[in-house]
């Protein structure tokens, strides 16, 4: 879209969710809108305001504007990088796109691979910015502005930060008894912002408390018609893992209309090929956003509404009880320089039965000596020592050397959040969340032609909760999440969310890449050894072809 | 406001120098000095055979051809005077520039050409160059190479390609092909160094091509300009394909010469594989003589991707010579306007100055 005197051009990926009201502040000042979409309010914005524009957005976007009289082009991404944004520059010509696949496929760019996005897949199974699998392809980091002009673009700068958000929240903590209105308050107006729309907005409907709260908060932002969207697999159904009565009970509770989707291995194996395709960067996860957009689709749904950051933002995993026990227990000894070198020499030497079985073990006094180890050991699909014996080890070390990844997790918490939960919080929502399930959800999504809205992955709603989230105890947060919908959640889905649900894709992929047999009267094996062989396959059917034979010369 | 800053440029040769890196030292060094973009120049060059004049601003300490008096000298002149930028013309004088850098607080530029830096150079090489605040690029693929092994953030890496001098102009060549005699030939020109290490430039090439192009009905007359040792291999390689009488070594030439020839020329062919750009490609277009090469590394932006020079495969190398001297020459000053507007000075000071101000503005 052009702005009427021909000066501004913007192009823009994404949702702005409080465009009235910045409509609304614009005409005040005297604007006149032409169109009715918020692409265009982007440009009046930039024009009034230039770069500053960005703070007034609420919303998931990745745009670039090209200002005609200063000609340079300057881009931005969301705050939690829900939308992603990839540019490449070879010194001469400034390209950029929504995927990496689209910069390849135009054509004139160098497909040599970047070791350290090879590097980053193997560590946390996803490809972590700004790294992509290819040297001249980046991506612009969430949070982020860009100046592009004559000597190139510059370097990006950030605009909002997770840390300093939860720094000033945990600096001035809310009382305790302040969590249940806050999180009533904050999510019911994140979920109205996000039901703007022009069409109907679904909702992904699991058995857990993010979505069925997010169900009860839609209904209290006034939508009559809501149709909900559970995922189910064929060979859970009638036993106690299956999701899909408790999310039929749910449904029933705020009376929304549901479409379970019930998926079978065989299908799972007929859309592998095609999910390969769609995925844009390798990643280990994404089959179940696949087959939920899928259903979306099927459904005739265009938008819809997921739970997505609910864990990160509220305290969910297992890590908010992990990362500080490990850091607390191991911590100071793991600080004694060069003993968690030896200790996994000699735990390798002694016992190589129970190195080879508990990989991550050996790792624990060389990493929890700070939090970004700690995190790096409790997420890490592979540990940095361990590359060189999966990949190329002059790729392994280069990439080691370029991705830097206990500075680059040690970055995210500048300033430093204060509390436990927050520092948590922060690492799973800018390494975890950022660079697997928000990218996932964006490729599967897309390749739907489904828009996925996350309203727990708001910056408003968390600069709402900041104040309370280092109060939370385990539980606390989705308890109150529970509560936030006028009509609270049944128990039994508190309850029963606990203990978590299996899904069966872990096997699937396993039988997919051919160790089904093999495995057969062995002890079932940890998922994260299934995880690791999987993500083999996955580089396997995705990696450039130039880079294939690097990858995989061990 | 802040006055422009100083600068110490720590150069293998600039003023006085011979060569490419020594002309490109001297184009952007001259092109800062008189865009004001800094206030002075000190130059320390380990030679300078050649007389020269100075521009403004810059001035140039004596040449220390040996390293370790080099650096002796080059960190006393750093701590005697005001540095803000030092200015490394190549990468491996990278770690003394680091030094004085970091002795200095200074700002720090390195220069990277062609071969030196395509190769992942030493650990202490590659540590100082990811200490630079800004690392320039003749072509592309140098960039692209640096990128390939150095950990430094790709926006501080620009491209700013050679320029080519004003003295280069499309005109008369009539004086040079009547004392060379070449009335009535299609006269090929090569342009370049023959050194025996770097057997890049693709003389060979052309000297093979000759008897099928001659074979063709072309009655061809290859000039050969430039000095280097592996002139006598080169001069054996004419007679073994029985054709040295149509191959002239013409050796090192003055700049009016030099200028002549290439107006002389139908058609100027390098097929190098290893130019970090390829600044002969400039001189012969901005005389109006139409180039040929192979578009591989630094040569595809002398070459501007076709658009500027005409790029062949090794295999069709050959064949598309004889398809150009088919031809009628081009008119040369369409072919000079269009060399000069992408490459001229003008260009050339426009992307300097758009370098050092993203520099300075990051302060």
């Amino acid at each position: 879209m052009t702005s009427e005197d021909g000066r501004f051009v913007v192009i823009f990926n994404g949702e702005i969710y409080n465009y009235p009201q910045l409509r609304a502040e614009l005409e005040t000042d005297g604007v006149r809108f032409r169109t009715t979409s918020d692409t265009e309010a982007l440009l009046h914005l930039y024009a009034r305001h230039g770069a500053d524009m960005v703070h007034r957005l609420r919303g998931m976007f990745a745009f670039a504007i090209w200002d005609q009289a200063r000609r340079g082009l300057f881009l931005a991404r969301d705050p939690y990088g829900i939308k992603p944004l990839y540019t490449a520059n070879d010194g001469w010509t400034f390209r950029f796109a929504s995927q990496v696949k689209a910069l390849v496929a135009g054509g004139h760019i160098s497909r040599d691979p970047e070791p350290a996005g090879i590097v980053g897949f193997h560590l946390f199974g996803s490809v972590p910015e700004p790294f992509t699998l290819y040297r001249d392809i980046r991506a612009l980091p969430a949070g982020h502005i860009q100046w592009v002009d004559t000597a190139g673009p510059r370097e990006p700068k950030p605009f909002s930060n997770l840390a300093d958000v939860l720094a000033k929240g945990s600096a001035n903590p809310g009382p305790t008894a302040e969590i249940h209105e806050r999180v009533r308050a904050g999510v019911l107006d994140s979920v109205r912002a996000h039901l703007l729309a022009d069409v109907e907005v679904g909702i992904f409907l699991s058995a857990g408390v993010d979505s069925g709260a997010l169900l009860g908060c839609m209904r209290d932002a006034g939508q009559r018609e809501i149709r909900a969207i559970t995922l189910a697999f064929e060979e859970f159904r009638g036993t106690s893992e299956d999701e899909a009565p408790l999310a039929a009970c749910v449904c029933e509770h705020y009376g929304a209309h549901h479409i379970v989707r019930r998926l079978s291995e065989q299908e799972f194996v007929e859309d592998l090929p095609a999910i390969l395709e769609a995925m844009d960067q390798p990643s280990i996860d994404g089959v179940n956003a696949w087959f939920v957009s899928k259903a979306a689709k099927e459904a005739g749904l265009k938008v819809v509404i997921s739970g997505l950051g609910g864990d990160e933002l509220l305290g969910g995993y297992p890590s908010f009880l992990d990362l500080p026990r490990w850091h607390r227990r191991f911590g100071l000894l793991a600080a004694v320089p060069g003993i968690g070198f030896l200790a996994r020499k000699l735990i390798a030497a002694v016992a190589p039965t129970f190195s080879r079985v508990t990989p991550k073990a050996l790792g624990v006094l060389e990493y929890s000596g700070s939090w970004a180890g700690t995190y790096l050991l409790r997420r890490g699909l592979f540990l940095p020592h361990e590359l060189p014996g999966v990949m190329d080890a002059e790729i392994a070390c280069e990439g080691l050397r370029r991705l830097k990844p206990l500075r680059r997790l040690a970055a995210n918490l500048t300033p430093d959040p204060i509390s436990e939960n927050a520092r948590v919080c922060v690492l799973e929502s800018a390494q975890y969340m950022r660079n697997q399930l928000l990218r996932d959800a964006d490729w599967a999504g897309m390749a739907h032609s489904l828009e996925i809205r996350v309203p727990l992955v708001d910056f408003t709603l968390l600069r709402a909760l900041a104040p309370v989230i280092p109060a939370f105890t385990p539980g606390a947060g989705k308890a109150a999440l529970a509560n936030a919908p006028t009509v609270p959640l049944p128990d039994e889905i508190v309850t029963r969310a606990k203990t978590g649900f299996n899904v069966p894709t872990g096997d699937w992929m396993n039988a997919a890449i051919g160790r089904g047999s093999d495995a057969v009267g062995r002890a079932p094996e940890a998922k994260g050894l299934i995880s690791r062989r999987w993500s083999r396959a996955v580089l396997n059917g995705m990696a450039p072809a130039n880079a294939q034979e690097q990858l995989h010369a061990s | 406001m802040k006055p422009p800053p100083t600068m110490l440029a720590i150069v293998t040769d600039a003023f006085g120098g011979r060569g490419g890196i020594a002309q490109y030292n001297r184009d952007f060094l001259e092109t800062l000095a008189e865009t004001g973009g800094v206030s002075s120049i000190t130059v320390l060059p380990r030679q300078a055979p050649d007389l020269f004049v100075l521009p403004e601003r810059v001035e140039q300490t004596p040449a220390r051809p040996g390293w370790i008096g080099y650096s002796v000298a080059a960190l006393r002149t750093a701590l005697l005077r005001p540095v803000d930028l030092v200015f490394c013309g190549h990468l491996y004088m990278a770690p003394l520039a680091a030094l004085i850098k970091r002795l200095k607080g200074a700002k720090l530029i390195v220069q990277t050409h062609g071969i030196e830096a395509w190769p992942r150079p030493s650990r202490s090489q590659r540590a100082a160059l990811e200490a630079a605040d800004l690392v320039l690029c003749v072509s592309r693929h140098t960039r692209s190479a640096v990128l390939s092994w150095a950990a430094i953030a790709p926006e501080l890496v620009l491209v700013v390609p050679d320029t080519v001098r004003e003295a280069f102009t499309p005109g008369d060549g009539s004086t040079q092909r009547s004392a060379l005699a070449l009335e009535g030939k299609r006269v090929l020109l090569t342009v370049g160094r023959m050194d025996p290490r770097e057997r890049y430039k693709g003389h060979d090439r052309v000297i093979l091509a000759i008897s099928n192009l001659v074979a063709k009905g072309h009655d061809i007359c290859y000039l050969v300009v430039g000095e280097g040792a592996d002139r006598i291999r080169l001069e054996a390689l004419a007679r073994d394909a029985g054709v040295s009488e149509r191959v002239r070594f013409l050796g090192r030439v003055g700049l009016q010469t030099l200028v002549e020839i290439y107006r002389t020329a139908d058609l100027f062919v390098m097929p190098s594989t290893g130019e970090g750009f390829g600044v002969a490609f400039l001189e012969a277009m901005a005389s109006g003589t139409p180039v040929l090469g192979l578009g591989v590394a630094g040569a595809r932006d002398a070459l501007a991707d076709g658009e500027l020079g005409i790029t062949a495969s090794e295999a069709e190398f050959p064949a598309t010579i004889a398809c150009l001297l088919d031809e009628p020459k081009p008119d040369p000053h369409a072919l000079a306007a269009a060399a000069r507007a992408r490459f001229g000075r003008e260009t050339f000071a426009i992307g300097v100055r758009a370098a050092l101000d993203r520099l300075m503005e990051a302060t």
